[in-house]
């Protein structure tokens, strides 16, 4: 698989001290077009430009969905053909982009969704609960069901990097992406992904509470 | 029933009202910029309400009927709620706006050199 004409988009926030070994996993599978956008970090996440990378810097924050709007927008202008969104605290496996880029050269599909497994005992259970939030809200706004609404690691192809368009810059733009699978009649295939649950990641995924949640579905009411 | 048989508040709160339906009625009209239609619904709805509650006091009793809520005072309450939500919705989507622009403007900086280097 010719990997070239294939870009890693990282959205980062704070994640200095994990980004740097985030980077070398991927380049040591393969994939040497990264970029990454540091959403206005206020730690040591600017030392990753000494890295062959595409640094994009946001002067302040804007949130995750903001932050891959903007690598969606520089993948445009280096002309990209497939585009792989991951999230930047080394919870995604770069092993597995392989396997969701693999339906996008093979033309089966536009959008292959990274599927995280929600199994008790594997997973907090509290991920398990706001996943399925999640998934309900958005299949209620946006009438596509998916079994992980929210999931970062996903694969694009050209087709989808030119109609995608999204407006809303937290946490509800991984479900506005699924508004627009839909809307522009996209082919999407979900597959499994690795996810680690380290204690850095779940130290943060703790700061998205119940509040967070709320305000989410509320933007997703008025974006629908 | 003439005008007499309205108090003096009743008949300033219907002028004012009046007024500002009329004024913002010739804004959308005029075409200015920033009034859209549903600013204009939403000032009408507002302000209707407000006209018909204080010349027809017994509106809210009828209502309250139509309802089954219990005295006119507490429809009155529940419908300055509605409009709490509706004006609060509406401000949400205007920060929704302005958030968005702020994004462009970050968005368009984090770009400007990869655009430059593109364009030669």
């Amino acid at each position: 698989m010719k990997k070239d004409n294939i870009f890693i988009v990282i959205p980062v926030y704070n994640e200095g001290s994990i980004v740097g070994s985030v980077i070398d996993e991927i380049k040591k599978a393969g994939y040497e077009k990264i970029i990454l956008v540091d959403d206005g970090s206020k730690d040591n996440t600017l030392e990753v430009q000494e890295k062959e990378i595409v640094f994009l810097r946001h002067y302040i924050n804007r949130g995750k969905g903001a932050a891959t709007k903007t690598g969606f927008e520089a993948v445009k202008l280096l002309g990209a053909k497939i585009l792989v969104t991951m999230d930047g605290d080394g919870q995604h496996d770069a092993g597995d982009i392989e396997k969701l880029v693999r339906p996008i050269v093979e033309e089966e599909c536009d959008v292959v969704l990274g599927t995280r497994k929600f199994t008790v005992g594997e997973v907090p259970r509290i991920k398990i609960l706001y996943n399925f939030v999640g998934n309900f809200f958005t299949w209620f706004f946006y009438g596509l069901w998916v079994t992980d609404s929210q999931s970062g690691f996903r694969a694009y192809s050209k087709k989808a990097i030119d109609v995608i368009d999204t407006k809303t810059d937290r946490y509800e733009y991984d479900s506005e992406v699924i508004r627009e699978i839909k809307k522009y009649n996209l082919k999407f295939k979900e597959i499994p992904i690795k996810v680690r649950y380290t204690t850095y990641s779940k130290s943060k995924a703790s700061k998205q509470g119940f509040l967070n949640g709320i305000k989410t579905v509320f933007k997703m009411l008025i974006s629908s | 029933m003439t005008i007499t048989n309205y108090n003096f508040y009743q008949i300033a709160i219907a002028a004012i009202s009046i007024l500002i339906i009329f004024s913002r009625g010739l804004k959308v009209l005029e075409g200015e910029k920033g009034q859209t239609f549903s600013k204009f619904f939403l000032t009408v709805f507002v302000w209707l309400g407000v006209l018909i509650f204080a010349l027809f006091p017994d509106f809210a009793q009828q209502i309250s009927k139509l309802l089954g809520l219990g005295d006119n005072l507490n429809t009155l309450i529940f419908l300055v709620f509605v409009v709490i939500f509706l004006i609060l919705f509406k401000i949400m989507n205007i920060i929704e706006k302005l958030e968005s622009h702020i994004s462009e403007i970050v968005r368009e900086e984090a770009l400007k050199e990869l655009k430059d280097k593109s364009d030669r």
